[in-house]
């Protein structure tokens, strides 16, 4: 087992949005990069993974794909967020803040007790 | 909650788009992984190293195309789009099969919609009254001192004393049905007519759908100058509007004062006429005279709603008390009854049994044909064993593969199912117009939610028979031993072969009973057709002619009409002889009156059928003179009569030759016996009744059927015939011109309607029969053929081996045969209403069908058996 985290497909649904959030559309690949990137090798995905997840959002209507050229001439799958997208995307940024918040509040009482 | 939905909704049409996402996943994860090596190589790794690594950080492509696949449709849907996928593969590579089994099934199931839709709109449709189970008609009988009893009308004097004392009746109502001449825009034409008590409507719960019924004030005489209409005539002839109500129209010469309109169809429990469409409706005015007669006078059809809460016994009971008063009151022995038919009863009656019989046919049609496909699947089945093996042992589940072979086959009969809708549509519109037959509401009879409904449950229910017994077959097969056999010798045990002769012998039998139906019908309608009839029907034309209104009101001027009218038909070139009578024979229809010897007491009156007819009517008929003469001019003067044999016997029982003797015939008048002619039928289907004729001139009738004797073909007078007819009064409405044997053979159109689908019910059944046992038969054979390789290697003779395997395949066709005569005779006696002159237990019926079964049968085991025993040994053992 390596000692980067693994990761789970609800975090990664919201990765992919914030993802092409911020860079506009993207392939598979790109997305996949992009995400290892940020997470500065930190987090480890098996690309593969991120197909059921993309495919996933496109079904709920938060993302749409369609083909279109790569930047080394190569045909790809472009995934762009739609406007549905973005609001999915704040309302469960936040949920994920105030989440993180409540657990890292949980930890440091835990401390002082002890 | 929408976001669930809408990736439901997403994944619903992704499992129906199927393949065409396939290859763009491919391709996209392709490229992922071909960008993935690239990277490594501009990194300057090897591009073999480079390769290799791309694959592992991607991860399993199969593993992912594998979940996404399952995310991206339902796997329920999934499973059953394959099911039919490999449906329809498994058609498109066996065509021949599918074609068969579909057409077969359509066929099954479109006569058996149709069938079912007569049913339901005949007999199980309630009708259109309010609570028509309390609704009955009523006849009187009169029984002599003999105690013999004849079916009579009403007497309106007697319905309106049970009116006054039955309580238990609601209503009483009295009607007489006819046709009427109305003119409308000038342009004549005769309709189905009734005059009825005022409140009839009100009897039955039906309300005009415009203006109103008839009031009570107007059955008096003055006051009845109003008319109700249909709505169908309303439609058809005044467009629907509404302004008609309060217009006058021409009506039998008369203007009369539309004063409502009725809801269509409207039909009345009016004996013998129960499929006739009512047009016009009048008020029913009694004459005085006729209320005057206790006795006589039964002229009229009655209705009566019983009280609610009181069996239709107890208003009997009531009904015959009043009736036994009439009798008692002038002193007379007869006793007077009446008979309450319910108007359910009047109107399916005669049709009920017909229509059960065909339905229970046409539903054993669709039995064989499900157990043919049952035994075909069956042996298609056993040839797949190894397919079978072969997929459970790659781990299909069996609840898997029996839905897989239950789609096939659902699929088939749904197809089938599809087709048998539009051929049921096509036969319902066969039958609604098929005006000839007297099938009461048949013109009601349409495709609509209940018979879709029929059709739906009768195609699941048939591939349910035919389908998920092979089915169940197929997924038991063991594996090892189907897979370690090879294919040819991988045979079903004895108990499928056993299971299948059981197959072959229920098809058989019930053909076998189909055909003794079909036979015993044949022989009704051929004795029919070639019964003694007591007239020739060939060169026969003949015309209704009907003189009503105000023109014709005095007898002395229609018997100048017909005076006139006769001598210029006869002179129509081509025209041998021409009459004119009452009431044609054949039709059913009669007018009772008495005969008797002057001066004989009462009870020695003989009632007998009345006609008045013109002295060319006998010549016209062909109707033989066995003693005596027929009418002449010359008889004007005086009171005259011809009896027809039983009429004569009656009162000279004794006496060979008694023209000349006197007796008191039609309205209680002397009349001289001129003649003595042969024995008519007045129903085809029943005896001829003693019959009196007089000269049209005594009583002019208002209504007759003019014929005429050609001697060219009878069609081409008609012409001639019409243009006589307008000349002597352009405002007569002429109805159709029809040969006497279209007259005929309409009286018998029920039964030949009858006859011909059971015939080919019963022929259908017949061949489908034979195809099963040839089937059965070939495929038992193909089998065994290294069996019969060797045998024959051994010494068998050829003749032997025909003789082992016909005699293997014709005893389940004789066992169906024996079955199959015995439930026919039980049949046969079911429907002995609807057998003429044939006994059920007919002997050359049986003995026919079990001779063409048996010929059959033989011939469908002899063709695959001599193909087997034709080869020669070598080459069946090289077969292997």
């Amino acid at each position: 087992m390596s000692a980067k985290a693994e990761v789970w497909q609800g975090t990664l649904a919201l990765m992919v949005l914030k993802t092409l959030n911020a860079m506009g559309p993207q392939h598979g690949y790109g997305i996949a990069r992009r995400i290892e990137q940020t997470s500065e090798d930190l987090l480890s995905i098996n690309h593969g993974t991120l197909y059921p997840v993309l495919l996933k959002l496109e079904q709920e209507g938060a993302i749409a794909s369609e083909w279109g050229v790569s930047e080394n001439n190569r045909r790809a799958k472009f995934y762009r967020i739609t406007r549905a997208g973005q609001k999915q995307l704040a309302s469960e940024a936040d949920q994920w803040v105030q989440a993180t918040k409540i657990v890292a509040r949980f930890l440091a009482l835990k401390g002082a007790k002890l | 909650m929408t976001r669930t939905l809408r990736r439901v909704w997403k994944r619903f049409l992704g499992s129906l788009s199927g393949g065409r996402h396939e290859s763009d996943l491919a391709e996209e994860l392709d490229s992922h992984v071909r960008m993935l090596a690239e990277e490594s190589i501009r990194r300057g790794v090897g591009p073999e190293d480079a390769w290799r690594r791309a694959r592992l950080q991607f991860g399993s492509v199969e593993l992912t195309k594998e979940s996404y696949r399952d995310q991206r449709g339902l796997p329920v849907l999934d499973t059953t789009g394959q099911d039919l996928r490999y449906a329809f593969r498994g058609i498109r590579k066996n065509p021949g099969f599918a074609t068969v089994t579909i057409l077969s099934l359509a066929i099954g199931i479109g006569a058996n919609t149709a069938i079912f839709s007569l049913v339901n709109s005949v007999l199980l449709q309630p009708l259109a009254y309010n609570d028509p189970q309390r609704v009955f008609a009523v006849r009187e009988l009169v029984f002599n001192s003999r105690g013999q009893g004849s079916v009579t009308p009403i007497n309106p004097v007697h319905a309106r004393e049970w009116a006054k004392h039955c309580p238990s009746l609601e209503q009483v109502a009295l009607m007489r049905s006819g046709s009427t001449n109305i003119v409308i825009g000038g342009d004549p034409a005769s309709v189905p007519s009734a005059d009825i008590s005022h409140n009839l409507f009100a009897l039955f719960g039906v309300e005009p759908i415009l203006g109103r019924s008839f009031l009570a004030e107007e059955e008096q005489k003055g006051n009845d100058r109003v008319v109700i209409l249909s709505e169908s005539l309303w439609r058809s002839r005044f467009d629907a509007d509404a302004s008609v109500i309060g217009r006058s129209i021409l009506v039998d010469g008369q203007n009369q004062q539309v004063v409502g309109i009725v809801p269509a169809p409207m039909r009345l429990p009016y004996h013998g006429a129960t499929n006739v469409r009512f047009e016009i409706f009048r008020p029913l005015v009694l004459a005085p005279a006729e209320l005057s007669r206790l006795m006589g006078n039964f002229n009229y059809a009655a209705v009566v709603r019983v009280t609610r809460g009181v069996t239709a016994e107890q208003a009997l009971a009531e009904m015959n008390a009043v009736q036994a008063r009439f009798p008692a009151q002038l002193g007379r022995k007869e006793a007077l009854k009446v008979t309450l038919t319910s108007a359910h009863e009047l109107f399916t009656g005669r049709a009920r049994l017909g229509l059960w019989v065909l339905a229970a046919s046409v539903g054993a049609v669709l039995l064989i044909v499900c157990i043919n496909l049952a035994n075909l699947l069956l042996a298609r089945i056993a040839s797949r064993s190894r397919e079978a093996a072969i997929r459970t042992a790659l781990g299909a589940s069996r609840g898997r593969q029996f839905r897989q072979i239950l789609t096939e086959n659902l699929l088939l009969a749904v197809s089938s199912g599809a087709l048998g809708i539009l051929l049921a549509n096509w036969i319902i519109r066969l039958l609604a117009g098929a005006t000839t037959l007297d099938i009461p509401r048949l013109d009601e009879v349409h495709l609509d939610l209940s018979v879709l409904a029929f059709a739906c449950c009768l195609t699941l229910l048939t591939a349910l028979v035919f389908g998920a017994l092979p089915a169940w077959r197929f997924t038991r097969t063991d594996p090892q031993e189907a897979l370690r056999a090879g294919s040819h010798t991988a045979t079903e045990g004895r108990r499928g072969l056993r299971f299948r002769e059981c197959l072959i012998s229920l098809e058989v039998g019930l053909s076998t009973a189909l055909l003794i139906i079909a036979g015993l019908l044949a022989a009704s309608v051929t004795r029919l057709l070639h019964v003694d009839k007591g007239f020739d029907v060939d060169h026969v034309l003949t015309v209704d002619v009907r003189l009503a209104g105000n023109l014709y009101a005095d007898p002395v001027a229609r018997g100048n009409f017909f005076d006139r009218l006769l001598p210029r038909v006869t002179a129509i070139p081509g025209v041998q002889a021409a009459g004119v009578v009452t009431y044609l024979p054949t039709l059913g229809q009669t007018w009772n009156d008495p005969i008797y010897l002057v001066g004989e007491p009462r009870e020695r009156r003989h009632p007998v059928d009345n006609r008045y007819a013109s002295p060319g009517y006998f010549r016209t008929m062909n109707i033989a003179v066995r003693q005596g003469r027929a009418f002449e001019e010359s008889d004007r003067r005086q009171g005259v009569a011809v009896l027809s044999e039983k009429a004569a016997k009656l009162l000279w029982p004794e006496n060979p030759n008694p023209v000349g003797l006197l007796f008191m015939g039609e309205d209680d008048k002397l009349k001289t016996l001129v003649g003595i002619v042969a024995d008519v039928r007045a129903d085809l289907h029943s005896d001829p009744p003693p019959t009196a004729y007089y000269p049209y001139w005594q009583r002019v009738p208002d209504e007759v059927a003019l014929v005429v004797r050609t001697t060219v073909a009878p069609r081409t007078a008609a012409g001639a015939l019409r243009a006589t007819l307008r000349s002597e009064d352009a405002q007569l409405p002429i109805q159709a011109i029809r040969t006497m044997e279209e007259v005929v053979d309409r009286s018998i159109a029920q039964r030949r309607f009858q006859l011909t689908l059971m015939g080919v019910f019963a022929a259908s059944a017949l061949l489908v029969a034979s195809l099963g046992i040839y089937g059965v038969i070939s495929y038992s054979v193909a089998r065994r053929r290294n069996e019969i390789g060797i045998r024959m290697a051994l010494g068998s003779q050829r003749s032997q081996m025909l003789r082992l395997i016909i005699r293997q395949g014709m005893t389940p066709v004789v066992l169906g045969i024996g079955a199959g005569v015995a439930v026919g005779l039980l049949l046969g006696r079911a429907i002995r209403g609807l057998l003429f002159a044939v006994q059920p237990t007919d002997r050359l019926t049986i003995a026919a069908v079990t001779v063409v079964l048996l010929l059959v049968g033989g011939l469908a085991c002899f063709i695959p058996a001599r193909r087997a025993t034709s080869t020669d040994a070598v080459a069946a053992l090289r077969f292997e």
